[in-house]
C-alpha cells in the first residue's frame, strides 16, 4: 500500500482515529521530495498495520502547511490523536526514516 | 534476505556509476546487488535538467534518468536493496558490507558512493540547515521568494544557483573569496547583467547571525581583514563537493582531498575492489564519465572472478 494523498478534511478525519498518522509534506517542484517518495511508500507499506501514512501537497493545502508550521520540505511529521509528536526534515536515507518513526512511536 | 548469500558483486551506491556497473555485470550473468540508501540517481537526482547526457536531445531530469538506469539494470537481473552501509571489511574473504538492514557478502565490491556538498565548517551551520542555511538552490530556492539570499562560492554550481535564485529572490548577494568567478565564461555575463545580483569579492563567511533562524552573515575581507555585516534570509552554500569515503576507514588509499585513488581501470589498492564515478580520482566528474567507470568496473570484476582467486 502506498501513502495516501490527503487534503485538509482527510487529515482531520484520520487525526481523530486511533492509529498514529505519519505525514510527508511535499510539493511537485521539490526534487528532494521526489527522491524520498519511493522509500516513503515502502515505509507506508511496512508500517501499514500500525500507522496511517499520508502525503500532503503544500501547494494545494497552503493553510494546512502554514497551520502546521511547515517551513521546509520534505518534512515528515508523526501525529498521535491530531497532536504532532515529532518531525524530521529531509531524511537522508530510508534507514533514517525508519529510526525516526520507531523512536517517535515510542513517545 | 539470506545473510549467508555471497554475491559476485556488491555495488555500494545507486548513482549512474553504480547502476551501469550493475547493468554490465548483470548482462555478463553475474549475481549483483546494489545497496542504495534512498533512491537511484545519486547527485544527479536533484538536477532538474541534464542536457549533456547523449541520446536525450530534449534533455532529461536527473531523477528520471536515475530511475531508468535502475530499471534497465534490474531488467537484466540486478537486485536493489534499501540499505545504508555503516561498516565495510574489504580485505575479508568474502568481502563484507554491514548496513542498517543487515550484512551483505560479496566476492567483489564496487564503491559508487559519490560525493556530497561541502560544508563551510563554521559554527551553528548544521543547526541552521532548513532555517536559512541551504545547499541546494533548486530544492529550497522557492522558500525565498521576494527575500534576500546570499550564495557562497564562485564555481559553476554557485553561479548556476545564483542565476536561479535571482529569478525567485528579491536580491542575491554572491560571496566569493577571490576577485573573480571561477565559473566558466557562459555564466559571467548573465550574472553581471542581472539587476538584483550583487557581488562581495575577496570575502569569506566568518559568522552566521541568527535568532530562531538565519538573519544575516558576518563577512571577512580576505585582503584587508575587515569585517562587515550583511542581512539575508537565506545562505546557499555552494563551495564544492566532498567524496563519501568516511566509511572506508583507511582500507583504501585516498588522495589528499579524500578521493579513492583509482585510474581508468577503476582498480583500487585492494584486489577485487573498484571505485567508480565521483568518488574516485579523476579530472572530469560527469554523468558520462561515471557510467564509463561503471562499465569498466564490471569488466574488471568479471576478469577477477574468472581468475583463480574464486
Amino acid at each position: 500500500m502506498t501513502a495516501i494523498n490527503m487534503n485538509n478534511e482527510m487529515f482531520e478525519q484520520f487525526g481523530d482515529g486511533d492509529k498514529p498518522v505519519l505525514v510527508d509534506y511535499w510539493a511537485p517542484w521539490c526534487g528532494y521530495c521526489r527522491r524520498i517518495s519511493a522509500a516513503y511508500d515502502k515505509i507506508a507499506e511496512e508500517y501499514s498495520d500500525i500507522i496511517v501514512a499520508g502525503k500532503i501537497n503544500i501547494d494545494e493545502n497552503p493553510q494546512l502547511a502554514e497551520a502546521e508550521q511547515i517551513e521546509v520540505i520534505p518534512t515528515l511529521v508523526l501525529y498521535k490523536r491530531g497532536k504532532a509528536i515529532d518531525s524530521i526534515v529531509a531524511p537522508e536515507s530510508k534507514g533514517v526514516i525508519d529510526r525516526f518513526l520507531k523512536e517517535a512511536l515510542e513517545k | 534476505m539470506n545473510e549467508n548469500h555471497i554475491y559476485d558483486i556488491i555495488i555500494v551506491g545507486g548513482g549512474p556509476g553504480g547502476y551501469t556497473a550493475a547493468l554490465y555485470g548483470a548482462r555478463a550473468g553475474l549475481d549483483i546487488i546494489v545497496l542504495e540508501k534512498l533512491s537511484a540517481g545519486g547527485q544527479m537526482a536533484l538536477t532538474h535538467r541534464i542536457d549533456n547526457y547523449p541520446g536525450f536531445e530534449d534533455g532529461i531530469d536527473g531523477f528520471s534518468l536515475g530511475e531508468k538506469m535502475q530499471k534497465q539494470a534490474e531488467l537484466f537481473g540486478s537486485k536493489s536493496e534499501y540499505a545504508e552501509a555503516v561498516r565495510m571489511d574489504l580485505n575479508a574473504n568474502p568481502k563484507m558490507i554491514e548496513t542498517d538492514t543487515g550484512v551483505f557478502y560479496g566476492k567483489t565490491v564496487v564503491i559508487a558512493t559519490g560525493a556530497n556538498p561541502r560544508e563551510l565548517g563554521i559554527a551553528r551551520e548544521s543547526e541552521l540547515i532548513g532555517r536559512g542555511v541551504a545547499y541546494c538552490a533548486a530544492c529550497d530556492g522557492m522558500f525565498y521568494k521576494d527575500k534576500t539570499v546570499a550564495v557562497v562560492g564562485g564555481g559553476n554550481s554557485a553561479a548556476a544557483d545564483a542565476l536561479l535564485l535571482s529569478r525567485i529572490a528579491k536580491k542575491v548577494i554572491i560571496v566569493h573569496r577571490r576577485d573573480t568567478l571561477r565559473a566558466t565564461k557562459i555564466y559571467h555575463e548573465p550574472l553581471m547583467n542581472t539587476e538584483n545580483v550583487e557581488f562581495r569579492w575577496n570575502s569569506t563567511v566568518a559568522e552566521l547571525l541568527h535568532e530562531d533562524r538565519l538573519t544575516g552573515v558576518r563577512l571577512k575581507d580576505v585582503v584587508t581583514g575587515e569585517k562587515s555585516m550583511v542581512q539575508c534570509d537565506g545562505l546557499f552554500v555552494s563551495v564544492g563537493r566532498k567524496p563519501a569515503t568516511e566509511l572506508l576507514n583507511g582500507q583504501l588509499e585516498l588522495d589528499h582531498s579524500g578521493y579513492i585513488i583509482a585510474g581508468e581501470t577503476t582498480q583500487t589498492n585492494i584486489p577485487g575492489v573498484y571505485a567508480v564515478g565521483d568518488v574516485r580520482t579523476k579530472l572530469f566528474r560527469q554523468v558520462v564519465t561515471a557510467v564509463a567507470d561503471g562499465a569498466m568496473a564490471a569488466y574488471m570484476a568479471e576478469e577477477y572472478l574468472a581468475g583463480d582467486v574464486w
